[in-house]
């Protein structure tokens, strides 16, 4: 791969920039994470908080930032690394913002389907008597991409940061819901901190045992079949495997599995997509095609999943689904039916 | 620096604990997706990673593309411990990352090892 190393540095100093700047990866001033809780009256404190570490809501700038990033990419040999390094400057900390706010207004869907999946889980947690508070402006970003990338000096600060900020808060018990979060508060953190103690909890554990409280028939609008596409993350570094399943069984939903699931599970390519779009393509096409040789309908539990599988919908026509969107339609018939009564 | 030293030492020590079985080369999906070149694979990291270590090679842009392009999925290392061995494959190139990151970050394409 040409120039990989100026590449990757440039991504590691935006990364570093941004977190340094505004504490937010995408290096944003302004808080884009709060919005979906309009009209859920969520509670500002609380020992259980829900911590969403703005990853869904994320996801309709992430998918212009990886555009932006493919579209330099071809015309990279023909620049220095000095003229180079400057353009990449400037978008990141002058007009980035403006800019990639301006181009996700297009990816409205994707913005939708991230906050109905959090209104989704937040219903569903209320169903079964979870009902934690947000952080809202405040809530911190858990700093899984400067794990990920071995910013070893930058990240033990920000957990640092990120632990004070949530014990000073009056945290005892986070509700997470992506497991790339629950893995940084689960497993990072605590090799960073001594006495650690939150309590970090995925929502799909709290639901799990707690079934029948959502048990509706969500089949009348949604599809009866879906093939499981599990995360990396949250089968085998969580061991979040059946929690899923059994969430599902209880909606009344057939779930089928593909040819590489549970632990054995095959990646959607979505990890290196910020530097690595081509790469990053051909890894999700052949995970595609296992899961629609199976099914059109696709179930999937982590952010990156979703924004790398939904590419497809279009060209193959499928439909990419996270469980929390499941969970609002569910929840929503379960209102509408006592309402009925 | 010092913490740069012993984690020289641990992914040399770790990375010695690796039988060769190349078990974990198959089921990589970066593997998969280069049709086939073992650089890109688990196996062939840990091995970039050593012969950079101890001075064989040189970290350039092929080496960079590389380590960066593991996606710390960890389907390598479900593989590993069928085998017995048990290498935490995905953390030892994380590790591997925090050498370099930071030497990327200062000198870009000059970075060195």
């Amino acid at each position: 791969m040409q120039r990989s190393k100026s590449l990757i540095s440039q991504a590691l100093s935006t990364l570093k920039g941004n977190m340094e700047r505004t504490g937010d990866p995408l290096g944003f001033k302004k808080n884009y994470w709060t919005g979906w809780t309009k009209g859920l009256n969520l509670p500002r404190e609380g020992e259980t908080v829900l911590l969403t570490a703005r990853m869904y809501q994320m996801l309709p700038y992430v998918i212009q930032a990886t555009d932006m990033v493919a579209s330099v990419k071809p015309i990279l040999p023909l620049l220095s690394i000095k003229a180079f390094s400057k353009m990449f400057e400037k978008a990141g900390s002058m007009a980035g913002e403006a800019v990639l706010r301006l181009k996700a207004k297009g990816a409205r869907n994707v913005k939708n389907k991230g906050e109905n999946v959090l209104k989704g889980i937040v219903s569903a947690l209320g169903k079964v008597g979870e009902h934690p508070a947000y952080l809202y402006e405040a809530e911190p970003y858990s700093g899984v991409l400067l794990y990920d990338l071995g910013l070893e000096k930058h990240i033990a600060p920000h957990v640092k940061k990120v632990y004070q900020q949530l014990k000073s808060s009056g945290v005892k018990r986070v509700i997470t819901v992506d497991p790339h979060t629950t893995f940084m508060l689960r497993e990072v953190f605590p090799s960073y901190i001594s006495n650690y103690d939150l309590e970090v909890l995925h929502y799909l554990e709290l639901l799990q045992g707690k079934i029948e409280d959502l048990k509706t028939p969500a089949e009348q609008k949604l599809p009866k079949e879906f093939v499981m596409h599990d995360s990396c993350v949250m089968t085998r570094d969580l061991g979040i495997v059946e929690q899923v399943r059994q969430v599902i069984a209880g909606l009344g939903i057939n779930l089928l599995e593909p040819e590489n699931t549970r632990q054995d599970t095959a990646c959607c390519g979505g990890p290196v997509e910020y530097a690595y779009a081509d790469l990053s393509g051909k890894i999700s096409n052949i995970r595609i095609q296992e899961l629609t040789t199976v099914c059109k309908n696709i179930l999937v539990t982590c952010p990156i999943c979703l924004i790398n599988l939904m590419k497809y919908e279009k060209q193959m026509d499928i439909k990419v689904w996270d469980i929390g969107e499941l969970l609002l339609s569910a929840c929503k018939e379960k209102d509408t039916k006592y309402k009925e009564r | 620096m010092k913490e740069n030293v012993n984690i020289r030492e641990t992914l040399l020590k770790e990375i010695a604990k690796c039988r060769s079985c190349r078990f974990c080369v198959d089921v990589c999906p970066t593997y998969q997706a280069s049709t086939g070149v073992e650089s890109m694979s688990a196996y062939g990291r840990l091995q970039i990673m050593k012969y950079l270590l101890n001075g064989t090679l040189e970290f350039d842009d092929s080496l960079t593309f590389c380590l960066y392009s593991c996606l710390q999925c960890k389907r390598c290392e479900i593989v590993c411990k069928s085998k017995g061995q048990n290498l935490e494959i995905c953390k030892l190139i994380q590790l591997g990352r925090s050498l370099l990151s930071g030497k990327l970050v200062e000198g870009g394409k000059h970075a060195k090892i």
